[in-house]
């Protein structure tokens, strides 16, 4: 295992919804979309481990210019929704009727994003550089709206660091990191944070010292 | 949670102050004055925040107006609601939220919530652990900002009327 700075170099415009964006999750995505196997994508990230928090950083990049973006996606509820996905009521029925040919029944929907100009995202990592390198080279785009062209990737670089991926130089954290973890700076930001994944999941979430964004 | 690895006397003080569960700290100063404590704790949650439950005229309804504050202490919530341990506060959101700003310790956890016609859902509740990032929790989203701070153009709705308020 060994400290690494990993940066990508980015050709367009970053979109994404918030959130820290770890490195961990990033691997962890990426070895769930070779195999499908959401316990392997969790237990196999190269990244060092301690007590379940992974040495990833989040992502950082020099904001050039940002502002608000709205798409809009229209979903037909027989191709784009999993109704094991949707929460039901009490009798275990969806809580509306979904209906297959009409768009009323299930039309457009309205998603806003912050878009963000950067030339560079980077992260820092305590890992095995190999198996990064060969799971971040397939990354052709990052971040959300991807298929809409946003966040395409120039290029990666692979290097030394003197960063762990958990506690910067300055002892500021990395990464969202449960406070009776954290050995770092006290003054730190504090927040409601996911620290492993799955990061989505708010069972997930704990009280954390926290990068400032 | 994980075991602790590095705890200091400072952080151990801490932890005692804030519950490391966003849903927990829902439930034992807000959730548990309206509903069972029944399964899983984001279960109760849901079920407090999208349940009917009854007001002091004696209809029911749900947390579908009005805002709550939920604290360590007593929780205070617009919506006369029939449930004792919880203070029944008649100010505006933003009255609220401003003067809680203003009187927080900034250590112990604070819920900031604003009702809507939809129930808020569970990914949109977070603790407020810092002035410099709060959460304000709604069915819409969560504005997130540093109470310190003048808001920017880009700025939540919520952020930019207290501003104007000081």
């Amino acid at each position: 295992m060994e400290k690494l700075k990993i940066s990508f170099t980015l050709q367009s415009p970053l979109v994404t919804n918030g959130g820290y964006m770890t490195l961990d999750a990033l691997l962890a995505a990426l070895i769930f979309d070779q195999g499908g196997d959401l316990e392997k994508a969790h237990a196999d990230i190269p990244l060092m481990n301690t007590n379940g928090l992974w040495h990833g950083s989040a992502a950082f990049f020099e904001k050039i210019d940002t502002e608000k973006k709205g798409f809009v996606a229209n979903l037909h509820a027989g191709h784009d929704l999993d109704l094991d996905l949707v929460m039901k009521n009490k009798s275990g029925n969806v809580h509306r009727a979904i209906g297959l040919t009409r768009r009323r029944d299930y039309g457009a929907v309205f998603n806003s994003y912050r878009m963000y100009t950067a030339t560079e995202i980077s992260w820092y990592a305590t890992g095995d550089r190999e198996q990064i390198q060969r799971l971040l080279s397939e990354v052709e785009f990052i971040g959300k709206r991807r298929a809409s062209g946003f966040g395409q990737v120039a290029n990666l670089v692979i290097e030394e660091s003197d960063n762990d991926g958990v506690v910067g130089l300055f002892g500021e954290p990395l990464r969202p990191i449960p406070l009776e973890m954290f050995s770092g700076d006290k003054s730190s930001l504090r927040a409601d944070a996911a620290w492993r994944p799955a990061y989505w999941h708010p069972m997930n979430r704990a009280v954390c010292y926290v990068p400032a964004q | 949670m994980a075991t602790c690895l590095l705890a200091s006397h400072e952080s151990r003080s801490l932890l005692r102050a804030c519950p490391m569960n966003t849903f927990e700290f829902f439930n034992q100063h807000f959730g548990r004055h309206l509903v069972s404590q029944e399964g899983e704790p984001d279960f109760a949650a849901y079920r407090a925040l999208s349940s009917n439950h009854k007001l002091v005229k004696g209809t029911e309804s749900r947390l579908a107006s009005g805002w709550a504050i939920v604290r360590p202490s007593i929780s205070s919530v617009q919506l006369k609601l029939a449930a004792t341990g919880l203070r029944f506060d008649e100010r505006t959101r933003i009255e609220a939220f401003m003067e809680e700003f203003e009187q927080w310790d900034g250590i112990e956890p604070r819920m900031f919530l604003m009702f809507d016609k939809a129930p808020i859902p569970l990914e949109n509740l977070f603790l407020t652990v810092d002035r410099r990032l709060v959460r304000i929790c709604s069915p819409a989203g969560v504005e997130t900002f540093d109470a310190n701070k003048a808001p920017t153009e880009e700025s939540g709705g919520i952020q930019k009327a207290i501003w104007k308020r000081k």
